[in-house]
């Protein structure tokens, strides 16, 4: 048993103009953003950027046209996440909403909620985000207790939500939630798209180790959200949630976190490194190389509408574990001043401490062990 | 995937596991018959005119199958022959690449040396052979080519790279075939009452295992589509170093998980585990590809690196289009 067959990455279109349109639109904006700001990536933010992506027709790209979209191909847009991502492009705000909700309301939403917010998530403007954790539903998502019930009014929703990113800037939150009384586990749960304006929701910050504001809690102290909130099948929010989660698990965000900082290293080194320093260079282009042969393959599984999990959680992993030991591997090899200003300096200083976070979000490498070995027929 | 391709893999997979676990002497013969030595000669030269996808899925074969005949050897040999427009003498041909032991140098019937801007061809009596053996006791000899060469044509041919190629294919083979050896163990093996692998630190430490097979399997096809390309220079390295990298972590998975039943000489895993760990030295270190590649991309530059690392695959795709 082949355990990665390798799955041709085959795009439509002219491949070096749709790079070359991304790499120029970064060129145009990024004077004014700072180097940790760029080091961010899909979690940094630039509303202007973000809507200068929708404007060119770089977000919701895939989407059918009369929700905003462009109907252009899923290897397309992944040939423009991989640009933003390499480039240093803070693209966080419009991220989720164009990875993850946009899709996933084509998928289960109704009517109303399409032509509620895509066509704004497509220009760039609608921004969304993901809640699941909960105070005690961590790894263990099935465990959630936040409840919503049915009235003849709306839903009555209580419980609290956390470690939900971005959900400061963010519009609306696609949430878990229990809608079934007493129900257990994987049963009785359903998606909600909950406006963040709605009275009885509170948003409230969580300031990360590195001193960022990307994390927060959301109250929900008896908030009426309507009946038309519901996302696809009540009691089915389960399914669709973790069809949403394959879809995350990927992309080139799972071994690009980082590559800012190998960019600076070897700007920093010149063209004639030690040769320590070479080899260094040359193991983490090997790594990273290799890495992006495994993501096309799979963005082009999911395109040919495949349903790759096993090699998903692999990418995911291996790029884990790739884009956190960048870092340490930095630090142990060349001599850098953690209070320095150069962008060697800043961006090891701020990759250090923001790239613990990598492995925890989408699933920690337990989990995506246990995943594999379940594919590996082991559980 | 072609029809010659489909052919040429049903053939192999069935010799191979025929001649799994048989000597030298009873294999190679069998595996010259098949003539898989004239795989990349083009066919309007007497050659199965294939490519570097049907080489990558023939050698990935021979590793799965542990195969103890030479196979990358015969197929590099008669392709730079062929490139140099040399006629291919009879016999077992193998390779010598700069700095390396040439693999079967003892049972040769010529030898295909390329470096210092030439591809030249030996026949006995041409070179002494000094007796060497693998990791795997496989012949690993020290060749002194003390006369002349038949024939000789300028060539800029990196065969250490195509050897490297060649030996990242194998290894995709022989993770496989580690990797479900160590499958099949922690299922059947019953300790503490259940099952090995109902033990969710062996399930771990096997699902790190098929990371690093597939990292392999999937670098070594990425080499395969450049070399198809023409040009694999950049992903030969990149492959070989990862493939050095997979060897370091995932061997020791396997051997850990088996035990001492898995460190007999009678139980197969050393098979494969032991020709992984010579490959892993042979056709550049992962020291050597390594400073090789962080040279090439400390030229490039920062932002170079993204873009050569992206240019190189959307060429393939404008080929293929």
């Amino acid at each position: 048993m082949q355990i990665f067959p390798l799955h041709p990455f085959t795009p439509p279109g002219d491949v070096p103009a749709l790079r070359q349109q991304v790499r120029d639109l970064i060129t145009a904006h990024e004077p004014r953003w700072t180097i940790e700001q760029r080091a961010d990536t899909w979690f940094g933010n630039d509303a202007e950027f973000s809507r200068a992506l929708g404007t060119a027709g770089l977000l919701g790209m895939t989407w059918p046209k009369q929700y905003g979209g462009h109907e252009r191909s899923m290897l397309e847009r992944y040939i423009v996440l991989e640009e933003l991502l390499a480039g240093g492009a803070p693209a966080g705000l419009h991220w989720i909403a164009d990875r993850q909700t946009g899709p996933l309301l084509l998928r289960y939403g109704t009517e109303e909620q399409r032509e509620k917010y895509l066509p704004g998530m497509a220009r760039g403007e609608t921004y969304a985000c993901i809640g699941l954790s909960e105070p005690n539903s961590g790894s263990d998502l099935a465990s959630v207790r936040t409840f919503a019930r049915k009235t003849l009014e709306g839903w009555r929703v209580n419980g609290q939500k956390v470690w939900t990113s971005g959900a400061h800037h963010c519009h609306a939150a696609l949430t878990l939630l229990r809608t079934e009384e007493g129900s257990e586990r994987q049963q009785g749960l359903s998606q909600l798209m909950i406006d963040l304006d709605t009275p009885g929701v509170t948003v409230r910050p969580i300031i990360d180790m590195a001193g960022r504001h990307h994390f927060n809690e959301i109250f929900f102290d008896d908030a009426l959200v309507p009946l038309g909130a519901l996302v696809g099948t009540e009691g089915q929010g389960w399914k669709q949630v973790t069809a949403e989660l394959a879809l995350e698990r990927s992309g080139p965000e799972r071994y690009l976190s980082s590559h800012l900082l190998l960019i600076a290293l070897i700007d920093a080194v010149g063209p004639e490194p030690a040769p320590d320093v070479a080899q260094l260079i040359g193991r983490l282009t090997a790594e990273m190389w290799t890495l992006r042969q495994m993501s096309l393959s799979t963005a082009a599984k999911l395109a040919a509408g495949e349903d790759p999990v096993v090699e998903a959680a692999i990418v995911k992993d291996l790029g884990n574990a790739y884009e956190q030991a960048l870092p340490r591997l930095v630090q142990a090899a060349v001599e850098v001043d953690l209070a320095g200003p150069s962008d060697l300096s800043r961006l090891l200083a701020w990759f250090l401490l923001t790239s613990p976070s990598f492995s925890l979000r989408g699933g920690t490498p337990e989990v995506l062990r246990g995943i594999i070995a379940k594919g590996l027929g082991l559980r | 995937m072609s029809e010659n391709r489909t052919l040429l893999v049903e053939m192999a997979e069935g010799l191979f596991a025929d001649l799994s676990g048989a000597e030298f002497a009873s294999a190679w013969p069998r595996v010259a018959e098949a003539g898989f030595a004239s795989l990349l000669v083009p066919a309007d030269a007497g050659g199965f005119g294939g490519d570097w996808g049907d080489v990558l899925a023939v050698l990935r074969l021979a590793g799965l199958n542990a195969l103890a005949a030479p196979l990358a050897e015969p197929i590099l040999a008669h392709h730079l022959l062929a490139q140099a427009g040399i006629a291919a003498p009879e016999g077992l041909l193998t390779i010598a690449a700069p700095g390396q032991r040439v693999p079967f140098a003892r049972h040769a019937d010529g030898i295909v040396r390329a470096g210092d801007g030439a591809v030249a061809l030996y026949l006995p009596g041409s070179y002494s052979v000094t007796q060497g053996t693998s990791p795997a006791g496989e012949p690993w000899d020290a060749v002194d080519f003390t006369g002349e060469p038949v024939a000789s044509v300028a060539s800029d041919i990196d065969l250490l790279a195509l050897g490297a190629f060649a030996r990242v294919a194998q290894a995709s083979g022989a993770l496989e075939a580690a990797f479900t050896l160590s499958i099949d163990h922690v299922n059947t093996r019953v300790q503490f009452g259940r099952a090995l692998a109902k033990f969710q630190a062996v399930q771990q430490a096997l699902a790190e295992f098929s990371e690093e097979a597939a990292a392999v399997d999937a670098s070594a096809a990425a080499c395969a589509a450049a070399l198809d390309h023409g040009d694999a220079g950049f992903e030969i390295a990149a492959a070989k170093l990862r493939t050095g990298i997979a060897i370091d972590r995932s061997v020791p998975i396997a051997h850990r998980v088996h035990g001492a039943i898995g460190f007999t000489i009678e139980y197969a895993l050393n098979h494969h585990t032991r020709r992984l760990m010579g490959w892993r030295s042979e056709f550049g270190s992962d020291s050597f590809w390594a400073e090789r590649l962080g040279r090439a991309v400390a030229k490039l530059g920062g932002k170079g690196l993204w873009h050569e690392v992206a240019a190189r695959t959307d060429r393939q795709v404008a080929a293929s289009g």
